[in-house]
């Protein structure tokens, strides 16, 4: 029998943090719930074997990046996943009275956008979801020579943007690729 | 100033609005996608179970092999051919489960690896074969290979081919043709928690010569009767049509005429896919949203002269087998189309020598099977991240295997003793 009691247990649990993580990828909060819905969904499907065999956690996290990246593949060709906010933008050369936090978040998020959705996913799961390049690897489905390539340019991409804005410089903290 | 990108990113997402996501909806739908199955039989001969094959095409004989060096028209949309694969490495891209052997299926009938269930259990199958007269049935662990054998099921030696495979029953159907003419459909379902057996048969439902089911998301068996049939096949232009009908898997006298004309079939798990004919010219996809029944249609794109043989709906993608001629060499022309079910392509599949073609049960990986001795073998195309890798070099042409699996299990088989058996293999993608 399924136990869907236990599922439902995990789903509570886990849905933040994957919100969040689906949130990073496409900007979109709203959006970001209807990955965490499919990805739920996926892990429902393999539920009775993930109980038996372990690693909930991380098929979640999977379930949620493939149903974004599949979204972005469908939309590849004639929609850019997030728009860029122009008041903001605004705001960010003229200097006009924002927070410094929350400009510092919108400028990240507006950073994060003008990545491809590949270097953002994996720069996502490095340095938000702390995956190591053999985990991040597993998940996407490709050599880690390929998300080493992939988070080498979009740290590249990040640092550049966030020089030529009034944030200042970026870093990586403790991480390496 | 110096920003960290990890602390960054935990910053940004911190402060999240309302989230108006439903659990009740996810378990809604995930019961649903559960129950979607497909499953074809014809002639008494099964299928593998959400395949879609060319069997049916075996009279032309043609010659196999890659399309690469032939002259065909290739479709619109992304294409990949049979030399585009790399090859599987295990441990990578796969992980071997395990794997049965027949070795001389020329002499007796074997043992069948015919599904997975929902809790990843294979449903094994002995017979019927000398010594065994009548199919016994058992669910065996693929991690230590014990078998667990169900209690007899009453059905003599009628093929069987499982449309369900649960964690609460397992469902099997057949027909009760002893020739492999029209019969009556009947569906065996076994209850796993009270370890009994039961038999459907549906007294209402028109008899059929094609039987294939089709297991709904509203839990209900869907079956296409046939109308008419093109002639000569394929190639006529109106085709084959079919009468849908749908019946309980548990009641009787549950029997519905959907009062639909279709060709193909399929199911997402909120909307009813198909197509207006096979076996002919086929300009339009339909997609029925069950829930509002608001309807939607495409032009699936095809290629000038293929014609669908089959269709298979699996998560939110549809693949399209086609035939498309031979060309002057001889050279068969088969197609797997790969779209989303609202009309976006994903791949062109150009393959000669197809034997089947089978999307994984969330629709993220196509599998070919591939008849041949140059190309042959099974291919996979992984439909998010277009990775196209191939797993074997030879397929058995055996059918020792197949049937419901998860998502990401893989049946396949090759040949052994100089093709006079098979080995079964069961695998998980990676």
């Amino acid at each position: 029998m399924r136990d869907e009691a236990a599922f439902v247990e995990f789903a509570h649990g886990a849905r933040e943090r994957l919100r969040r993580t689906a949130y990073l990828m496409c900007g979109d909060w709203d959006q970001a719930s209807d990955f965490v819905q499919e990805g739920l969904i996926r892990v429902y499907v393999r539920w009775p074997r993930l109980e038996r065999s372990g690693g909930e956690h991380a098929y979640a996290r999977k379930a949620v990046v493939s149903a974004f990246l599949d979204h972005v593949r469908r939309r590849s060709s004639t929609e850019i996943a997030m728009e860029p906010d122009s008041g903001l933008a605004a705001g960010l050369v003229s200097g006009q009275d924002v927070a410094a936090q929350v400009v510092t978040r919108e400028s990240l998020m507006q950073s994060l956008a003008a990545l491809a959705p590949r270097q953002r996913a994996c720069v996502v799961l490095r340095y938000f979801e702390d995956l190591s390049v053999v985990e991040t690897a597993a998940l996407l489905g490709c050599s880690e020579g390929t998300v080493k390539s992939q988070t080498s340019r979009a740290l590249s991409s990040l640092r550049s943007m966030f020089e030529d804005s009034p944030q200042g410089e970026l870093t990586q903290g403790i991480f390496s690729w | 100033m110096v920003n960290d990108l990890h602390d960054l990113m935990h910053d940004a997402s911190r402060n999240a609005p309302h989230d108006l996501g439903d659990i009740g909806a996810v378990l809604h739908r995930g019961r649903s996608r559960v129950r979607v199955r497909r499953v074809g039989i014809a002639g008494g001969t099964a299928l593998a179970v959400g395949a879609i094959s060319l069997v049916s095409l075996g009279w032309l004989n043609p010659a196999t092999g890659d399309l690469t060096s032939a002259q065909v028209t290739r479709p619109g949309g992304h294409s990949v051919q049979l030399s585009d694969a790399l090859p599987a490495v295990e441990g990578t891209d796969y992980r071997l489960l395990t794997s049965t052997t027949n070795e001389s299926l020329d002499r007796d009938n074997g043992q069948r690896l015919d599904g997975v269930t929902d809790d990843g259990l294979i449903l094994f199958r002995d017979g019927p074969r000398s010594g065994q007269l009548f199919p016994r049935f058992a669910l065996m662990d693929p991690g230590t290979g014990i078998k667990d054998w169900l209690p007899a099921l009453d059905i003599g030696q009628h093929h069987t081919t499982a449309v369900e495979l649960g964690e609460e029953r397992l469902v099997l159907f057949s027909t009760d043709s002893e020739t492999g003419g029209a019969g009556n459909l009947m569906a065996s379902s076994f209850d796993r928690a009270t370890r009994r057996w039961s038999r459907t048969t549906w007294p209402g439902l028109p008899s059929t010569d094609r039987p294939s089911m089709t297991a709904g998301p509203d839990g209900r068996l869907y079956t296409p009767i046939p109308t008419t049939q093109a002639s000569p096949r394929p190639g006529d232009a109106d085709g084959d049509t079919f009468d849908l009908w749908s019946v309980s898997p548990t009641d009787g006298t549950d029997v519905r005429d959907e009062h639909l004309r279709v060709g193909a079939i399929g199911f997402t798990d909120t909307s009813l896919v198909w197509t207006d004919s096979t076996n002919g010219a086929t300009s339009q996809v339909h997609v029925r949203d069950l829930t509002s029944g608001v309807e939607t249609s495409f032009d699936p794109q095809l290629g000038e002269g293929c014609d669908v043989i089959d269709i298979e709906v699996a998560g939110e993608h549809l693949s399209m087998l086609q035939f498309c001629g031979l060309d002057d060499s001889g050279l068969r022309d088969d197609r797997v189309q790969v779209m989303t079910t609202d009309g976006e392509q994903v791949v062109n599949a150009l393959v000669s020598g197809l034997a089947y073609a089978q999307l994984s049960a969330d629709g993220g990986f196509l599998t070919l099977m591939v008849d041949g001795p140059e190309a042959g073998g099974t291919y996979l195309y992984d439909t998010t991240d277009g990775r196209f890798i191939k797993i074997s070099d030879a397929t058995s042409s055996w059918e020792t295997g197949g049937g419901p699996s998860p998502e990401d299990l893989l049946l396949w088989s090759t040949p052994v003793n100089r093709g006079h058996g098979a080995t079964t293999w069961l695998g998980e993608l990676l």
